[in-house]
């Protein structure tokens, strides 16, 4: 289910991503705090799972109460965490099964399992073609290693209007612009595209200059100057003979005039983000300095320019680039809202779509994974003696809020689903076991092989680990004092403090 | 010996902070947030009590006057030429031990392998989770001015020896509430601190020459045991104790500087050890970087992500657009050198880049900023750039690579220039992506005098406190380095001293004696908290482990006893030595030293005046 969150602003955020929820959300107690700052950590390391750990962290400590109400020491509770953490990682990486990255239908099928719980699933086969596309045009091989950098080099523009179908990845780059003068060509096939930095009008030394003048003749050398100036700098720029001129800064009348009559498209303000993406896209070189250009600057790669309007705006489109390396994802839809999650749902796919190239390995989903580790857990903690074997297994049973929270939210009898699916897990299946799962719409009981749910294996280990060790961080703690200021003197408010567990 | 007994003033206005009720003593709230620990009541059973028992002092007893109102019954001075209020004799002595026993409680909890953390927030609403007794007594902004020494002394041990926070504010103040039922008992403090002298005395000699076990060649294995004794308390030790204390280890030995034959005996500076902290994956994916790593990315996409091998110019020099200081103008009278001195600002810039490239370097770290127009330069070269970096940072991978920090680049012949001989050297420079963020790492570097720790957790919190349990690690490691001695850890030396103690006392025939009785049993307060923490008998605990060291002690054959200390695992007596639980022996004299010292400071005071604010109280 979605929610719909309204901040303190009164702006509206609709949304199932934890972290998108979980950062409106405004808690004070310091607990609670770290348990939100989980949900951040795993997005901005994995991009996925955000909800799980926040849930799977939650459960953890829940699941350790008994032993505390029980007089178990925290400090051993934490111990047998932490073993059957290690556990538990290493039996998921046994686990996992190795994907080969080329096949694409499949991996289309992976990314849109992955993806499967979002708003966007009537939609996802789009969204996986997208993401799919866009991390594999961004990717990059450094000495052997690969690198993809979706934050730097994928951007993400929404459109309100037309259809959800006409998004799309432009193997080029798109920029909210257009050519400044209304005479300039709209259209150039093959551009020669020349990037720049520096502002094309007249600029102030940086250092404080002082002009005194006393003739007028002066004050008209002074102007000419200032003109001369120009027309050298855009001299320098026609030099190299550019189709098509972006610069980050403005664009003076008489460069503008002069341009225009070069028969050059200039395209001026434009962000220096937008601009290191068009440098990578056209394999061009952003010049600060009109007098040092040379031929390797000027970017050829470009197939097509062209200013559209969509809407009511103007768009630029250099697109047709013969190795992009670097994208623009154009998405469509009804809404600003809509387009908001729609951007989030993708934002998730380009980690899961990431994660699987560079790291191919992956476990079923629909829970099957929580239950395979549950099973193995549970088996393990019968052969430990000491008392640290109630904690372990209690992780396992904390690990089973994975599918029964996914068979709760699609309405099955969660008592019954879960048992059959424990059943299986627990020897019932034989060697197929730990492939079944929770089919998270029916509710079934299925062998996630066929319905094609898998999930990033460093999306589950980093849940596992997150949740755990912050878990094990807040058991440890026997005493909050709350109220300290930090500055001295400016008086004590509040104060309060209260013990926690033990 | 002074025999005169110390007069202790304090005045509310100690900061010049501008008046307000609560600037002295503790205040209401502070009581009231302590209340939890046994010895603190808040306010109005402070009142209470103050109306049976008058005088007594609760931590930060002096309540101001006007708040006192009716109810005071304090001495107030009158034979002074001052306003204010004084306690005297047995009253402060009590209130200062109350106050600082108070303190001790709130840390007890955090002691040893079974200790508990602390979550410390304040009021924005930061949170610390620590079990660093330092950070804990540091954050609690205690107020009363004997409890203040107190957290003084952990501040002390934590910058002289790095790690036994808790232990020492601990035995201070079992020393001091058994001084005062001395007091009590009609000893006079002389005598007490005399007696706490000879036996912290008799003490240290006992640990150096009894208990303390020379390593001859320091093996790598001891390190390692001593690192993860340091590391058992925190959270770090709960599981990967072995994973950090390795690390702890290398780090240590890879910033040896010095120890060779002849020379300057080895130090290693732990300052050289770099701690980065990243959310994300668990703890144990920390590791050790050899080299130096840089929180910040290189400057300009276009640049390379790794060069090998680097060669690195450290600046502080502005690579801006060039710009007169504030304050110079630039008079120009012909326009058409307008441009010329446009053209001047930036080729200075060019010049200088040109300079620098012409050096060799392909790694440009500067604390200024670049210009964008001068990153091409640096892009074309094939060089790494990398601006806004912090001086300290700028240093550090200074001093490994043997760069010269350049603070400009002017030469004997007036021009600009960058030698070659300033240049650092490294096998490699490489940019990491860590989450979201970047960072440079520079490998191999030409003197290996730096390394870096990048710590791993689920938050922010955790991550903070991984970085405070390495850093006491690391102290730790470098301590034994530097002793080259090792004692047996989970209260072995503190039951062999109370043992050891003990008999020393009944050889004093003079009323020390009574004292350094006291300071044996007072030892005995580490392993009995170290029992209590683990939720063990720590009576039995404790009296099993003094057996064993007076066996030790008296009969021969039997001194393998004496590295007897407590598994609190398991409950039971252990040989802490061969179950690799050793500590610096160092650290155990001094945090012994200190606690005495402390002791010994606030049971001089047998006087305390309160000075009243002037502007506070005009009639008074």
């Amino acid at each position: 289910m979605l929610k719909m969150i309204l901040d303190a602003s009164g702006s509206l955020t609709l949304t199932n991503d934890g972290n998108a929820i979980l950062r409106e959300v405004d808690v004070s107690h310091p607990a609670a705090k770290s348990i939100i700052e989980l949900s951040r950590t795993q997005d901005e390391e994995v991009g996925d799972g955000t909800t799980t750990v926040a849930v799977l962290a939650g459960e953890l400590l829940s699941v350790a109460e008994p032993f505390i109400k029980a007089n178990m020491h925290p400090t051993v509770v934490v111990r047998a965490y932490f073993a059957a953490l290690d556990e538990a990682v290493r039996f998921a990486e046994q686990a996992a099964v190795v994907l080969d990255a080329d096949d694409t239908e499949n991996l289309e099928a992976i990314v849109a399992s992955c993806i499967g719980t979002k708003y966007m699933h009537r939609h996802s086969d789009l969204l996986v073609r997208i993401a799919l596309a866009a991390v594999k045009t961004v990717r990059d091989t450094v000495d052997g290693r690969v690198l993809i950098d979706t934050k730097t080099y994928v951007k993400v523009e929404k459109l309100p209007g037309g259809e959800m179908e006409d998004s799309r990845v432009l193997d080029g780059v798109m920029l909210a612009k257009d050519v400044t003068a209304a005479n300039m060509r709209r259209r150039i096939v093959k551009p020669r595209v020349l990037l720049v930095d520096c502002p094309l009008e007249y600029r102030k030394a940086e250092s404080a200059t002082n002009v005194e003048l006393t003739k007028e003749a002066d004050f008209r050398a002074l102007l000419a100057a200032e003109e001369e100036y120009v027309t050298r700098i855009v001299g320098d720029l026609l030099a190299h003979k550019p189709d098509l001129l972006i610069t980050e800064k403005g664009v003076s009348d008489l460069a503008l005039h002069l341009l225009a009559k070069a028969n050059v498209s200039v395209i001026r303000r434009v962000r220096k983000t937008d601009n290191n993406r068009v440098a990578r896209a056209v394999g061009a070189t952003i010049v600060s300095r009109t007098s040092e250009i040379v031929e390797s600057d000027v970017g050829t790669g470009a197939g097509l320019f062209e200013v559209t309007k969509v809407g009511d705006d103007y768009f630029t489109f250099i697109t047709g680039c013969e190795n992009p390396r670097a994208c623009t994802v154009l998405l469509r839809g009804g809404s600003k809202d809509v387009l908001n999650e729609v951007e989030r749902n993708l934002q998730d796919a380009l980690c899961v779509a990431r994660n699987i190239l560079l790291h191919p390995k992956m476990v079923p989903g629909g829970g099957a994974i929580e239950m395979a580790v549950a099973a193995h857990l549970t088996a393990k903690s019968k052969t430990l003696t000491d008392v640290s074997a109630a904690p372990y297994r209690a992780v396992a049973s904390a690990l089973e809020v994975v599918p029964r929270t996914l068979a709760e939210n699609c309405g099955a009898k969660v008592i019954r689903v879960l048992t059959a699916l424990r059943a299986k897990h627990s020897g019932g299946g034989g060697e197929e076991a730990p492939f079944f799962g929770i089919d998270g719409r029916s509710g079934e009981v299925v062998d996630m092989r066929t319905l094609g749910v898998w999930e990033p294996l460093i999306v589950k280990t980093q849940t596992m680990k997150t949740a755990v060790e912050a878990a094990a961080m807040l058991l440890r703690i026997d005493d909050i004092v709350s109220g300290l200021s930090k500055p001295k003197g400016s008086g004590g408010e509040g104060g309060g403090g209260g013990f926690e567990e033990e | 010996m002074l025999s005169a007994p110390h007069i202790f003033i304090y005045q509310h206005a100690r900061s010049g902070l501008p008046p307000s009720p609560t600037s002295t003593g503790v205040r209401p709230d502070a009581a009231h947030r302590l209340g939890n620990a046994p010895g603190i009541v808040d306010r109005d059973t402070c009142r209470r009590r103050r109306r049976l028992v008058p005088c007594r002092a609760v931590l930060g007893g002096f309540l101001p006057s006007a708040r006192r109102g009716p109810l005071s019954t304090l001495p107030t001075m009158t034979s002074l030429a001052i306003s204010g209020h004084r306690e005297s004799g047995q009253d402060v002595r009590s209130a200062n031990v109350t106050a600082c026993v108070a303190v001790a409680n709130i840390l007890r909890s955090s002691l040893g392998p079974q200790g508990l953390d602390k979550m410390l927030v304040d009021q924005v609403g930061d949170v610390t989770v620590t079990n660093d007794g330092a950070t804990i007594v540091g954050l609690l902004e205690v107020e009363h001015p004997a409890a203040r020494i107190l957290t003084e002394l952990a501040q002390q041990q934590d910058q002289e020896v790095g790690d036994g926070t808790t232990s020492v504010v601990i035995l201070a103040a079992e020393l001091l509430k058994r001084a005062n039922d001395l007091v009590q008992d009609k000893i006079h403090p002389t005598n007490i601190i005399g007696g706490y002298r000879l036996a912290i005395r008799e003490a240290c000699k006992y640990v150096r020459e009894q208990m303390a076990t020379p390593v001859e060649a320091l093996g790598r294995e001891l390190l390692v045991n001593a690192a993860a004794t340091s590391l058992s308390s925190k959270i770090l030790g709960s599981a990967e104790s072995s994973h950090f204390a390795n690390m702890a280890v290398d780090a240590v030995l890879s910033i040896k500087t010095g120890g060779e034959k002849g020379g300057f005996p080895a130090t290693y500076p732990i300052k050289a050890v770099h701690v980065l902290k990243c959310q994300g994956q668990s703890a144990r994916e920390s590791e050790l970087l050899p080299g130096v790593a840089l929180n910040c990315g290189r400057a300009a996409k276009g640049m390379p992500s790794r060069v090998s091998p680097a060669r690195v110019a450290c600046l502080d020099v502005d690579l801006r657009r060039t710009k007169m200081k504030m304050g110079v103008q630039v008079q120009i009278d012909d326009a058409s050198a307008l441009n010329a001195a446009q053209e001047k600002e930036l080729d200075i810039t060019r010049d200088r880049v040109r300079a620098i490239l012409a050096s060799g370097a392909n790694v440009v770290l500067t604390t200024k900023g670049i210009d964008d127009a001068a990153l091409k330069y640096f892009v074309e070269a094939g060089a790494i750039a990398l601006r806004r970096v912090p001086l300290e940072d700028v240093r550090r991978v200074a001093k490994a690579t043997g760069a010269v920090v350049q603070g400009s680049l002017a030469d004997l012949d007036g021009n600009e220039s960058l030698d070659e001989s300033q240049l650092g050297a490294a096998e490699e420079a490489a940019e990491m992506r860590i989450r979201d963020d970047t960072v440079t790492v520079l490998r191999g570097c030409r003197s290996t005098a730096a390394c870096s720790v990048l710590l791993r957790g689920p938050n922010e919190y955790m991550c903070d406190e991984m970085g405070r349990s390495f850093h006491d690690a690391v102290c730790v490691v470098k301590r034994t380095l530097e002793s080259g001695t090792v004692v047996p850890g989970g209260g072995a030396v503190e039951a062999a001293l109370s043992v050891h103690l003990d008999e020393y006392a009944t050889s004093l025939g003079t009323r020390e004696q009574l004292a350094v009785a006291q300071v044996a049993e007072a030892l005995l307060v580490i392993p009995k908290t170290l029992a209590v923490n683990a939720a063990l008998d720590a009576t039995d605990l404790v009296a099993r482990l003094r057996a064993a060291h007076y066996k030790s002690q008296t009969e021969k054959g039997k001194e393998e006893l004496a590295m007897s200390g407590l598994d609190l695992l398991t409950g039971v007596v252990r040989n802490s030595s061969k179950a690799g639980v050793v500590e610096p022996a160092l650290s155990k004299v001094k945090s012994i030293q200190f606690a005495a010292e402390a002791a010994i400071t606030i049971l001089r005071i047998d006087d305390a005046i309160n000075v009243e604010r002037k502007d506070a109280d005009p009639e008074g």
